[in-house]
């Protein structure tokens, strides 16, 4: 069952259009990444999903019916930067989220706030937190009472190392638990460790989505080494089906048409051609380099 | 009662609330204590001219004239607390947290309710501000003279009325604009100098059109207190019929400043 399901969104700011017609549906249970470069239209896109932009044509679902006020509060969001009362403590700012959203108690608040390391500075007004720590207290409030879904703009925005090792932690941690996360991002590196599915957008048009495994997997290549690699090189160069050899260092990258390439097939055509293989690897695609090939950046 | 909750979670611990309110609990008593003592030091003097001072304009300050009296010295300052509503208005822009109310679960239209809690928390806090003081007032100003004590007490629902359309114009001000520093200039701005620019020149020149006014209309709901209305008995007289017709205008500022909040709240964009 879908989560999400978007039908027709588009949205314009004066002669700019933002968003271009998009549709697609998010499954339940998936980490869903929305990826695409600065003005793709990613937070335009949350915007409307959690109704403070209105979709000039177009419409979306959450579990099947139309976004409401109480179908927010069944969602935990962050939406582009943390917007919290600075002259209110962590603790009091959460009391908000709390009594607005009904989600959550005065324990879940410690819970969640020990959760994103605030706990001891609870007390400290907001104006008074790092960049860092405001992310944090974001990430707190969208987790307050463990909603089922969670939609995070940017979650690692001005975290440092381990403040984004410890949230991708905890994605990887509530996705096992199965909730529904809808992560906009820009760093594919993080998408790639984390997400399940993801729709790449580019000047508000969608541009693919899908699992990772489909968008990342557009040809199969084989990644392999051995000890003479210019003698490899020489054998492999018309290794039948393959549409292109490159070498890179002492490994060799062999091309295959998706669902082509066979790992046993090469390696024993090696041993024949009288070569061992000391390295064999059948390689998906880096994240970053389908995603500059789509966006044609 | 959960928007009312959450607004006073807001407000409970908002410095800045607190210090403009104290700002207010400060001036509305100064006001009428420096007239208060303007009025004693004239009628005190032995000589013929402050006996025909203190005949002439009786102890406005006593029962039940403090309730009228006090409630238009003290309607002079409205602009502090319109300060405040100013400032929890664009506050939630700035911070962006009316954003975050409408994603946490509010509706728009609760959004909007909340804000208009707060201009009914502050309007009440502030008549109740006047009505100590005008309590207070006519017990030292009456000593035990107490007749037709609350024979004037419809100036409670007036000031109550003219606080609320007030406070409730600065509020549009700062819902449209924004902006805390450009929406507070603009309100003092008019507060100050437009409207009165504008109703002096309309009595002179236009026959007074300019009780129409947005703040002018609620203005009319208390007239100048009586012992000054007996320099002109008849523009007094005249003051004092106008104060039901002004009843209505108001009640009518009001419906058509939340009715505008009410439109753009629900086309724009947050």
């Amino acid at each position: 069952m879908a989560v999400l399901e978007l039908h027709h969104i588009s949205k314009s700011y004066g002669r700019i259009q933002a968003l271009k017609n998009l549709s697609f549906d998010v499954p339940e249970g998936s980490v869903f990444g929305v990826l695409g470069p600065n003005g793709s239209g990613k937070t335009t896109l949350l915007s409307i999903i959690l109704d403070v932009l209105k979709a000039d044509t177009g419409n979306f679902l959450w579990f099947g019916k139309p976004g409401s006020p109480d179908m927010r509060k069944q969602i935990g969001s962050l939406l582009e930067t943390p917007n919290f009362y600075h002259y209110l403590s962590a603790v009091n700012n959460l009391r908000v989220t709390q009594s607005i959203s009904g989600r959550g108690n005065e324990e879940s608040i410690d819970e969640v706030l020990s959760k994103v390391s605030l706990l001891e500075r609870k007390k400290s007004r907001f104006s008074t937190y790092s960049l860092g720590m405001k992310q944090r207290l974001a990430i707190a409030a969208a987790l307050l009472g463990n909603p089922r879904v969670l939609v995070l703009d940017e979650p690692t925005n001005g975290l440092d190392p381990v403040g984004i090792a410890e949230i991708r932690e905890l994605i990887k941690e509530l996705h096992k638990k199965g909730f529904t996360i809808i992560m906009a991002s820009h760093l594919l590196d993080e998408v790639e460790k984390i997400c399940t599915h993801v729709a790449i957008l580019k000047k508000g048009e969608l541009v693919t989505q899908g699992s990772v495994d489909e968008v990342l997997v557009d040809e199969d290549i084989i990644e392999l080494s051995a000890h003479d690699a210019d003698q490899l090189g020489q054998i492999l160069s018309n290794y039948p089906g393959a549409t292109q050899i490159k070498r890179e260092g002492k490994f060799l990258y062999l091309h295959f048409p998706k669902g082509d390439a066979i790992p046993e097939d090469i390696n024993h055509f090696c041993f024949q051609q009288g070569i061992a293989l000391d390295h064999l690897i059948h390689k998906k695609k880096r994240l970053e380099a389908r995603f500059f090939e789509l966006t044609g950046n | 009662m959960n928007v009312l909750r959450t607004e006073w979670l807001k407000i409970r611990n908002y410095p800045a609330f607190w210090w403009v309110m104290a700002m207010t609990a400060l001036s509305y008593p100064g006001i009428n204590y420096i007239f208060w003592n303007i009025y004693k030091e004239v009628t005190k003097k032995q000589s013929a001219t402050g006996q025909i001072a203190k005949m002439l304009l009786g102890n406005p300050f006593a029962y039940p004239e403090t309730f009228h009296t006090t409630a238009y010295f003290s309607s002079f300052f409205v602009f502090i607390p319109a300060i405040v509503v100013i400032m929890m208005i664009t506050n939630e822009y700035t911070y962006k947290t009316h954003r975050q109310n409408i994603i946490d679960g509010w509706s728009r239209n609760q959004f909007l309710l909340s804000k208009f809690f707060d201009v009914v928390i502050i309007t009440l806090m502030v008549t109740l501000l006047y009505l100590i003081i005008s309590i207070v007032v006519g017990i030292v100003a009456s000593g035990n003279s107490t007749v037709n004590m609350w024979s004037q007490s419809q100036y409670i629902f007036y000031f109550a009325l003219q606080t609320f359309s007030q406070l409730s114009i600065a509020f549009l001000i700062g819902f449209l604009v924004r902006k805390s520093f450009i929406a507070l200039s603009i309100f003092v701005f008019y507060f100050i100098i437009v409207e009165n620019m504008v109703v002096g020149y309309s009595k002179v020149k236009l026959n007074d059109i300019g009780r129409f006014m947005p703040l002018e209309i609620s203005d009319r709901l208390i007239p100048i207190p009586a012992f000054l209305g007996r320099l002109d008995e008849k523009a007094y007289k005249a003051g004092l019929d106008a104060i039901n017709p002004h009843i209505y205008l108001t009640f009518l500022v009001i419906a058509v400043v939340w009715g505008l909040c009410y439109f753009f709240n629900q086309k724009r964009d947050l």
